[in-house]
């Protein structure tokens, strides 16, 4: 027989959008017991301005505040900062804090992030050598981008992408390597990406088709063999999941803190969302808005609410002054629409599957993306012809 | 009693859209967003995402809410309230009145 459990305290372990989601939709959804957020910053800030605004030196720390200090005050939420915690006890119903006290909890929620990776190449622990992921990575990095230096970036992905473009603009030299081409193909299919990668050479980055097996640390300088001598090197190769807690508590690892569907762990008192956590038998995700859809599912399991309605993964990424969005899954289609001209943003490319749209890829068109995101979501049976028709307004498309 | 300021005519906002107005004819500090639902109502908000550089006049208005074009957050069009992140902050609300097809504009009154 399960009996009930009442819920009156909550410890979320992490300040990012996962975290602060999840605190969020906890008050959102009524629950008025003790809830504290645990963050090892000042407070919980954006990670998404941290390669672009706040890198450039156009934001500081409080400007990319996730929500101002009286949110916190008003949602009634201890935000325990410049703290981490060192251990869970489901066993005895708390988490150890840094500090050395023990914070009881009936739910604990995991919400850890990840750090960034760094390939076992050699001369990847040289000083000249960044990577992005907090902002102290970012204050590190920009006072490095200095006018005119060398700078190398490891991986055109999203990350990677955005920095390129952002050391540009700050009068850096900028190199991209890649052993991947076109990038990012498998998010906006293979022309887009084509488009997206060539914007950079547009732009006058040097993009290099290679794999990097090795730096060399010369000091003052890195040497990349077979690319060339860089004053910075900025890795963008993606993100590893912090299990470290669960892992010690014997939580189900791999690849991530294996959850189910309704984000709870091999624990049931220890949910886990984000970046860190990963869906049993299927993928994990990395992006800004599915954090926070974690969040939401975990407070409504939390709250025996019913699950939120889900909808189409959505996310951004800005280079070279273009804003580009991805909604859905371009992988998924079998046909694509272009809507626009690739010479001209805006433009779109609708991915179709049996005549549905199944994903989108917009360029400075953001209504073209949100019609996408509700025909997928509505699974609306749609003219290829029209949608590839300028004139013909996507929100009436959407109405019928 | 203002009788507020003739902006728009109805039919040059289209259902789901919005327009927006100079602050030098509204003598407000931002731009006026005027926001056509699909019950045919019509809202007035601050203009720009309180969040980044974006125009709500250019977001997508559905069911009594604006979504920026940049990032999605959502305000309420009566109010101006923020619904999500990335915005952490509400947007400023004005009263608008149609009178024979007219579109007025009240800035700085409450709708």
């Amino acid at each position: 027989m399960r009996r009930a459990v009442v819920v009156r305290r909550i410890v979320v372990v992490g300040g990012g959008i996962a975290g602060v989601g999840t605190v969020a939709a906890l008050r959102a959804g009524g629950f008025d017991g003790d809830l504290t957020l645990v963050d090892a910053g000042e407070f919980p800030y954006d990670r998404p301005p941290l390669s672009k605004d706040f890198l450039k030196g156009d934001k500081d720390i409080k400007d990319i505040a996730l929500q101002p200090q009286q949110w916190y005050d008003d949602q009634a939420v201890r935000l325990a900062s410049l703290t981490t915690v060192t251990a869970l006890r489901p066993d005895v119903g708390g988490v150890e804090l840094s500090d050395g006290t023990t914070l009881p909890a009936d739910r604990v929620v995991l919400a850890t992030g990840g750090h960034a990776a760094r390939p076992p190449i050699p001369g990847v622990a040289s000083p000249l050598v960044h990577v992005l992921r907090t902002a102290e990575d970012a204050d590190r990095l920009r006072s490095a981008l200095t006018l005119g230096a060398r700078v190398l970036v490891v991986g055109a992905g999203l990350i990677g992408a955005e920095v390129a473009s952002t050391a540009l603009d700050l009068g850096c030299d900028v190199v991209l390597v890649d052993p991947v081409h076109p990038p990012l193909a498998h998010a906006v299919g293979a022309d887009v990406a084509t488009w997206l990668h060539d914007l950079h050479t547009r732009w006058g980055i040097r993009t290099v088709h290679a794999g990097l097996e090795s730096l060399v640390d010369r000091g003052a300088e890195v040497e990349a063999p077979g690319i060339g001598v860089f004053d910075v090197v900025v890795l963008g190769v993606g993100m590893a999941p912090d299990t470290a807690l669960a892992r010690a508590a014997g939580l189900d690892v791999d690849r991530g803190v294996l959850v189910d569907e309704r984000q709870v762990t091999s624990t049931p008192a220890v949910l886990a969302v984000g970046d860190s956590a990963r869906l049993r038998d299927g993928t994990r995700t990395e992006h800004w808005e599915a954090a926070q859809h974690d969040g939401q599912r975990a407070a409504a399991t939390i709250l025996g609410l019913p699950a939120p309605t889900t909808t189409a993964p959505w996310f951004w990424t800005d280079r070279h002054n273009l804003h580009v969005e991805v909604v859905g899954d371009m992988a998924a289609a079998d046909v694509t629409v272009i809507r626009g001209s690739f010479d001209t943003p805006p433009f779109a490319v609708f991915g179709l599957r049996d005549g549905r749209v199944v994903g989108a890829v917009a360029v400075d068109d953001s209504t073209a993306v949100r019609a996408a995101r509700r025909m997928i979501d509505r699974t609306l049976a749609v003219d290829p012809g029209r949608l590839a028709d300028t004139a013909v307004d996507l929100r009436k498309l959407l109405r019928g | 009693m203002s009788t507020g300021i003739r902006v728009a005519s109805l039919e040059d906002i289209p259902e789901g859209e919005g327009i927006a107005v100079a602050k030098d004819v509204t003598g407000t500090a931002d731009d006026i967003a005027l926001l056509r639902d699909y019950d045919g109502s019509v809202w007035a908000l601050d203009d720009t995402c309180t969040h980044e550089t974006a125009s709500l006049a250019d977001g997508w208005v559905e069911g009594g809410y604006v979504e920026c074009p940049l990032h999605s957050s959502k305000f309420c069009l009566k109010s101006g309230e923020v619904q999500g992140l990335p915005a952490t902050k509400s947007t400023c609300p004005h009263r608008v009145e149609i009178r024979d097809g007219e579109v007025y504009l009240f800035p700085n009154e409450a709708p």
